[in-house]
């Protein structure tokens, strides 16, 4: 799975937060920010990284996320890496 | 140790003395939920006509729930101490979802926070729950709730002994590494 490919997986989780606008969900790319461009609250980004964890069947450790940015790019190295360990 | 009775809040909780809202946990399992008390005293209601704050209540009723069960998780899952959880970590407000309150707390009035566990991931917990002050003179709260239950709790199944004082929804707390805040 490429990273192109795996936004898109991520935008699909998005829309199902009902928190987000989902016409700002059109032009997600690498440098969105949850926060600042998608206007996330941060009591989503727990739900939204749980939700990642399901769909990509993997595991994120306390601290991954304790250190995670707030941009697609970050979740998607975290991906990524967290695939590449297991 | 399989749950938090028998510990005292104060080994458990970070705040000091006059911030500390926990006298005693009655009953806790740990992946579902807690009962825990407090008693008001004269500094808690000080320049507030006698009657302990709304503001308190919610923050009364997160010590006993989010802060002291998540923290209760997170020894159970490291090991180590209570004072080693307290040392790495802060815990935060990171939401308040509703709370409708029916009654009021005074000086000297023991309430109850009960707290359902609905979420608890990466060190953010997410409780509902009620605050119920006892009505009954000397009813004593640990000798009630030596056979509560899970069932009960979900029920917020309580005899006439208690008066509900406020529903709480989406209380949400997380564990900040103490270095989030100086870095």
């Amino acid at each position: 799975m490429d990273r192109q490919e795996i936004i898109k997986e991520i935008v699909e989780i998005l829309k199902t937060v009902r928190t987000i606008n989902p016409e700002k969900l059109d032009n997600v790319t690498e440098d969105t920010d949850f926060i600042a461009d998608l206007n996330t609250p941060s009591t989503e980004m727990i739900n939204i990284a749980a939700k990642v964890e399901q769909k990509f069947d993997i595991e994120f450790e306390d601290d991954d996320i304790d250190d995670l940015g707030s941009k697609v790019r970050d979740i998607v190295d975290l991906i990524i890496a967290t695939k590449e360990k297991e | 140790m399989e749950n938090l009775i028998g510990v005292a809040p104060r080994d458990v909780l970070l705040h000091g003395p006059s911030k500390q809202l926990v006298a005693k946990y009655h009953w806790h399992e740990p992946n579902t939920g807690i009962v825990a008390s407090y008693t008001p005293n004269e500094h808690d209601v000080k320049d507030h006509f006698g009657l302990f704050r709304g503001v308190d209540q919610i923050e009364a009723f997160a010590q006993a729930t989010i802060v002291s069960c998540a923290g209760f998780l997170e020894y159970k899952k490291h090991g180590g101490s209570f004072e080693e959880v307290k040392n790495k970590f802060v815990p935060v407000f990171i939401s308040i979802g509703n709370v409708n309150f029916h009654h009021y707390i005074a000086q000297g009035e023991t309430f109850v926070s009960l707290g359902i566990i609905k979420f608890n991931k990466f060190r953010q917990m997410v409780c509902d729950g009620r605050i119920y002050k006892i009505v009954t003179k000397n009813l004593n709260p640990e000798e009630y709730f030596s056979d509560f239950s899970k069932d009960k709790l979900l029920k917020y199944d309580l005899s006439d002994d208690f008066k509900l004082v406020a529903e709480l929804f989406d209380i949400t707390g997380r564990a900040i590494k103490k270095e989030k805040f100086n870095p």
